[in-house]
């Protein structure tokens, strides 16, 4: 008897949890005239932190749209969906978002191994992937002219960056003896492969050459080797959370002051600077955006995203923002959020970015300045803003 | 170059120290309960955070956070210990490695879903660099080592001499003789877990002042770096366990220099390999022990 009834309560239960199941389902058919966009970032693992700004970012732009009354009168519904900086995670969640949350537009990721995996994946749906934040040339060498047709890239490139900071480094700072550490991704390695490219115009030449796994928190030993084969300069494209590690490695094996760090990882913000100052002073960094940057909308930015979050924003906050904004804009020009239209608009767009004005080339690629600056007293300071042309590699 | 490769040593040594609590931990739990607990990363873990929650959150100084960061995890393996460890006796080896990878997970999303999946920074500590025998290390990093041999004699000690050591000596030999005698086996269990958790946190917290990030998933790593020496020193051999995360530590420093850094994860397993097909009982014991 009691299994009898324990079985039907079992049969209702089931019932009553698929109609609740099903009420989201509902709600979202009603909601058919909102522009579906979907994050892909690193929400957890150790590229989080770049996942929480970039989100924040995103959100903060979604917001202040919808405040305004949407885009061509549709709001913007954002979805985002964790790729813990892996591909394979990468992937399923932009199929996630695909198949599931039924977006047309995605944005992410910000690791390079990840948005690569991730663009066969968006040509094959037929879904725009606009990426905000990977730096490997890669990316835009396989898209638009190069193949994939849905690949779009708002962010400038390692090509240009690693081209910058070897020329500053040899020619203001006098830089002739490099040791590499990077870390192993298609980031770090492909800002060394263009660095190689570049250094022997600037009489530079690489003493030693390593690099890093992602969580990896002892450099002592390959600090040491830098430190006796006698580099002036360490070239490191690293990620933000290990910046201060290694910085505090560099004091404690007596390098700071000694060896410069340059490339890439962060340098710039104030709790890494606070972490291990003399380590970080002098050291020289390119990047897309930083705070400090002067125009009157990029500094409006930086106080709004302030006051909401109570923290300054990085450059994947800025990017997620500006890329959320540019694809408003986008869909304007389009007079319609149908995905192709919107597609054919990304590519004619001249659009205003707080950094100067913005359009793609035949590979999809954003024409984009990089900034660089060195770390003064304590503070960084803004040595200039470079764009260079893409030489793709003939097909 | 015969002070860069001692100078590499000392580094590989001190490195090894951190492992060394670590592994000892989870080699007694093994020992114990035969079962590896894939979960002790975690407690290394759990006791960053809870420093780091201390010097961060209530404004403490070091010391004192050294000493919340162990009781926050002791009570958490109280619990599980509770919960889960005392019902693994006499249970299958796979329940085991279910129960513990399925503990790793829990602990490590409730961490990440309470503080956020970023990295936090670790600001207290002896991070001041001195100089000893020309090499220049942070003062924290000769702390690791002094408590390492601390806990090791202390433990060689506790092992021999004490009745929770020799009871636990016995429940890693005979668990039905045990009961014959009128040990209480889940209580040594839960004991040695308790202890073995506490280890790892000792070791986590640590560590926090050199390695500066702490955040959810940085167990993983640990677990992973303490599995080749627990194997390599002989499940449940303690002294043999501090011989090989020495080696390992001194093994790792050796390759970072002189063949590069991406190859020194490759390190321990390399070695756990060479050890399965030569010494599968482990280097440092005469026979199989299970």
């Amino acid at each position: 008897m009691t299994h009898i009834f324990s079985r039907r309560m079992l049969c209702i239960t089931g019932a009553v949890l698929s109609v609740a199941g099903a009420a989201p389902f509902a709600t979202m058919a009603q909601a058919a005239d909102t522009i579906k966009l979907g994050i892909v970032a690193p929400m957890s693992g150790p590229n989080a932190r770049y996942g929480a700004f970039s989100m924040h970012g995103a959100e903060l732009a979604v917001k202040d749209i919808n405040a305004a009354g949407g885009v061509n009168g549709m709001k913007i519904e954002l979805f985002n969906a964790d790729s813990q900086g892996t591909p394979v995670e990468g992937v399923s969640a932009t199929r996630r978002l695909i198949d599931q949350d039924g977006v047309d537009f995605v944005i992410g990721d910000v690791s390079s191994s990840v948005t690569l995996a991730m663009q066969p994946v968006a040509e094959d749906a037929q879904v725009l992937l606009l990426n905000a934040a990977s730096s490997n040339p890669k990316i835009t060498y396989q898209a638009g002219v190069g193949g994939f047709k849905w690949t779009y890239r708002n962010y400038p490139t390692d090509e240009n960056r690693a081209l910058i900071v070897a020329k500053y480094a040899a020619e203001q700072r006098g830089f002739t003896k490099f040791a590499v550490l990077s870390v192993d991704s298609d980031y770090g390695r492909s800002a060394i492969t263009f660095t190689k490219k570049y250094l022997p115009d600037f009489k530079g030449q690489i003493l030693s050459e390593d690099y890093y796994k992602e969580g990896e928190v002892d450099f002592r030993s390959v600090l040491a080797k830098i430190r006796d084969n006698g580099a002036q300069a360490i070239i490191y494209y690293g990620l933000a959370d290990t910046t201060p590690i290694l910085a505090r490695q560099m004091i404690e094996l007596g390098m700071a002051g000694k060896v410069t760090l340059i490339g890439n990882g962060e340098f710039n913000t104030e709790k890494t600077i606070k972490a291990a100052p003399s380590a970080l002073e002098g050291a020289v960094e390119a990047a897309a955006w930083l705070p400090q940057f002067d125009s009157p909308a990029s500094k409006a930015f930086v106080e709004k995203f302030t006051t909401s979050y109570k923290e300054a924003p990085n450059n994947h906050a800025y990017v997620h923002w500006d890329t959320v904004n540019l694809l408003a804009a986008a869909i304007k020009q389009a007079g319609s959020a149908d995905k192709t239209k919107v597609r054919d608009a990304l590519s004619k767009i001249k659009y205003k970015s707080p950094v100067g004005e913005v359009t793609f080339d035949d590979h999809n690629q954003a024409r984009l300045p990089m900034i660089l600056l060195q770390i003064e007293k304590g503070v960084p300071s803004i040595k200039g803003a470079y764009t260079a042309d893409i030489q793709y590699p003939a097909k | 170059m015969l002070s860069t490769v001692l100078e590499q040593v000392v580094n590989g040594i001190v490195t090894g120290s951190v492992y060394a609590i670590v592994a000892v931990g989870m080699t007694m739990i093994f020992g114990v309960l035969r079962a590896i607990n894939f979960a002790h990363g975690e407690y290394y873990m759990l006791g960053t955070f809870g420093a780091w929650f201390a010097v961060d959150y209530l404004g403490l100084s070091y010391e004192a956070s050294i000493v919340v960061g162990i009781l926050a995890t002791i009570v958490v393996a109280y619990v599980v210990g509770q919960l889960v460890m005392r019902r693994m006796v006499g249970a299958p080896a796979e329940s085991g490695v279910l129960a513990t990878l399925g503990i790793a997970l829990i602990l490590q999303n409730a961490v990440i879903f309470v503080f956020g999946g970023g990295y936090k920074f670790f600001s207290g500590g002896y991070i001041e660099p001195i100089s000893i025998l020309g090499f220049s290390l942070a003062q924290q990093r000769i702390l690791i080592l002094v408590v390492c041999l601390v806990v090791f004699v202390g433990l060689e000690l506790m092992v021999t001499y004490s009745r929770l050591g020799m009871a636990m000596r016995a429940v890693s030999q005979n668990v039905e003789c045990c009961e014959v005698v009128g040990i209480d086996v889940p209580q040594v269990v839960l004991r040695t877990f308790i202890l073995g958790a506490a280890l790892a946190a000792l070791s986590g917290v640590l560590t926090a002042p050199v390695n500066v990030s702490v955040y959810g998933g940085m167990g993983e790593l640990i677990t992973f770096k303490t599995l080749p020496i627990i194997i390599m020193g002989g499940l449940g051999n303690v002294r043999g366990t501090f011989f090989a995360a020495m080696i390992l530590g001194i093994a790792e420093s050796l390759v970072a220099t002189y063949v590069g850094l991406q190859f020194r994860d490759t390190v321990g397993f390399a070695t756990l390999i060479l050890v399965l097909m030569w010494r599968p009982y482990g280097l440092f014991s005469t026979q199989a022990r299970f």
